[in-house]
């Protein structure tokens, strides 16, 4: 087993608001080597890095929008999001949660800040991805999980120094609650001051770490302050994590699809064709109807 | 410059090499443009053809009560000019205007008369252009005149597939002449038949 280096270490890009409820950094695809093809099967990352949202009483947010081709992973850090679909599916995404939409042949969707929430506005930290389907599952028929923070298994780590929340995958034989279509591990490592957490997955999966709170170092050398993300290189099998002051970092590890991508704003297939049938469908109406 | 949909939209469309291509392009200017950025405004007089690399202009009028009309919509790899102001020299009434971060070719009169005479297709060429503006032109005149809103809504899906994902349902119903209110009509009507749960 090899130590898996660090490849580069990104900075928060200038934040771009996605409707007028989500003020995010995109990191993948548009950030430098942070491609769809590099960090498949994870081919997009906003992070909403935590932001006051003044009290209102017309939620903010995103409206109503189709995915097809992959799933949307939201991950609640801070606030709250309500969403409906246009099945008549919905549902509310509070502090700790993880919603695992596997959009697939269809979603249309809309998110909001939950009306309560909006009321007395607060602190909104959140990430969401887009994790890709293999060719074979793209059309298959959608599926929520909702995970609430209470139904996701911990690795206490030794010495009191933190622990590690699977949402997916596993860390140390815990697994996580979300199933999905390939092999994925997503982590929430909470450190205290000076907590380590090693981390170990095959050489070929494409690895990211994002500080969410605190800074760490990453294999005792590579600083990486607050909002920051690390692209690991696919050069080895095992790294750490160190704490340098209370931090709780997102590390994404996952196996590459190796099938070509076609992606055009909210789709993600993999000819042109399947690009066209799915704007087509959309404008049809195949994915139903809500209004904004 | 860095114009490689046009390059592309030349090299495939007209006679010539991507060196040949490289020569004629240092005769027009490709700028980079922010979201909402007026590229022509109303009584102004319009210098330039402008194709697009990468985002989303349109073209549109504002009448007397101050309502907006949308004449076109110009994604990637479409053109777009106000022909009244540059060819016959009047003073426009559109406005022409980014809808996203925008990467355009500008092409005045001279760089037009340059590839008329260095790339002898070229004329041939953008006569067909021409007819299939005019074409267009007509036929959006005659469903304005004749056609349902659902029976507009389908052929601009059909000629814009992407357009209802990136602007405002109200720019949409602008260009089809139908309140926004209709375009969500027909758009439920199609759901309706067409959604399967």
């Amino acid at each position: 087993m090899k130590t898996r280096t660090v490849e580069l270490v990104a900075r928060p890009r200038e934040p771009h608001f996605v409707g007028d409820g989500f003020r995010v950094h995109n990191f993948i695809p548009s950030g430098f080597r942070l491609e769809m093809e590099r960090m498949n099967p994870f081919i997009m990352m906003d992070y909403n890095s935590k932001f006051h949202f003044s009290a209102t009483d017309n939620p903010r947010g995103v409206d109503v929008h189709p995915h097809r081709g992959f799933e949307t992973v939201t991950i609640a850090y801070k606030g709250k999001v309500a969403h409906h679909d246009s099945s008549g599916g919905g549902g509310v995404i509070g502090e700790g949660d993880v919603q695992w939409m596997t959009a697939a042949i269809g979603v249309l969707h809309k998110e909001y800040h939950e009306e309560e929430w909006a009321k007395t506005g607060g602190d909104f930290q959140m990430v969401q991805l887009w994790v890709n389907l293999p060719k074979k599952d793209k059309m298959s028929t959608p599926k929520y999980q909702a995970i609430k923070k209470e139904d996701l298994s911990r690795y206490e780590l030794s010495d009191n120094s933190g622990e590690v929340e699977v949402i997916a995958g596993e860390y140390k034989g815990v697994k996580g609650a979300a199933t999905t279509f390939t092999r994925i591990n997503m982590l929430n490592a909470r450190l205290k001051k000076g907590g380590k957490a090693d981390f170990s997955f095959p050489k070929n999966y494409n690895t990211v770490v994002l500080v969410i709170e605190g800074s760490i170092t990453v294999n005792g050398n590579d600083n990486v302050p607050t909002d920051h993300l690390v692209l690991m290189a696919n050069d080895g099998e095992n790294f750490t994590v160190e704490a340098s002051e209370d931090a709780l970092v997102l590390v994404l590890s996952g196996e590459p699809l190796n099938e070509p991508i076609a992606a055009h704003g909210p789709f993600v297939m993999n000819t042109k064709e399947e690009l066209m049938k799915a704007f087509q469908d959309f404008n049809n109406g195949k994915f139903g109807y809500l209004e904004n | 410059m860095n114009s490689t949909t046009f390059k592309r939209f030349l090299t495939t469309n007209l006679n010539v090499n991507e060196n040949e291509v490289v020569a004629i392009l240092d005769n027009c200017t490709t700028k980079t443009v922010k979201k909402d950025t007026f590229l022509l405004r109303k009584d102004e007089r319009c210098k330039h053809t402008f194709f697009v690399e990468k985002g989303l202009l349109r073209q549109y009028s504002i009448d007397t009560k101050g309502k907006e009309h949308v004449i076109a919509f110009a994604p990637e790899n479409w053109f777009v000019t106000d022909r009244e102001s540059s060819y016959f020299n009047e003073p426009s009434v559109y406005y022409i205007q980014t809808l996203e971060d925008s990467e355009v070719v500008l092409m005045d009169e001279n760089f037009i008369q340059l590839l008329s005479k260095k790339v002898p297709s070229f004329t041939d060429f953008n006569t067909r252009l021409l007819h299939n503006h005019i074409r267009h032109l007509q036929k959006r005149v005659n469903w304005l005149l004749s056609a349902s809103a659902e029976e507009r809504y389908l052929q601009f899906v059909e000629m814009y597939p992407d357009i209802l994902l990136r602007v405002p349902q109200t720019m949409v119903a602008s260009y089809l002449g139908i309140t926004p209110e209709s375009l969500s009509r027909v758009r439920k009507a199609l759901a309706q038949k067409n959604f399967k749960k």
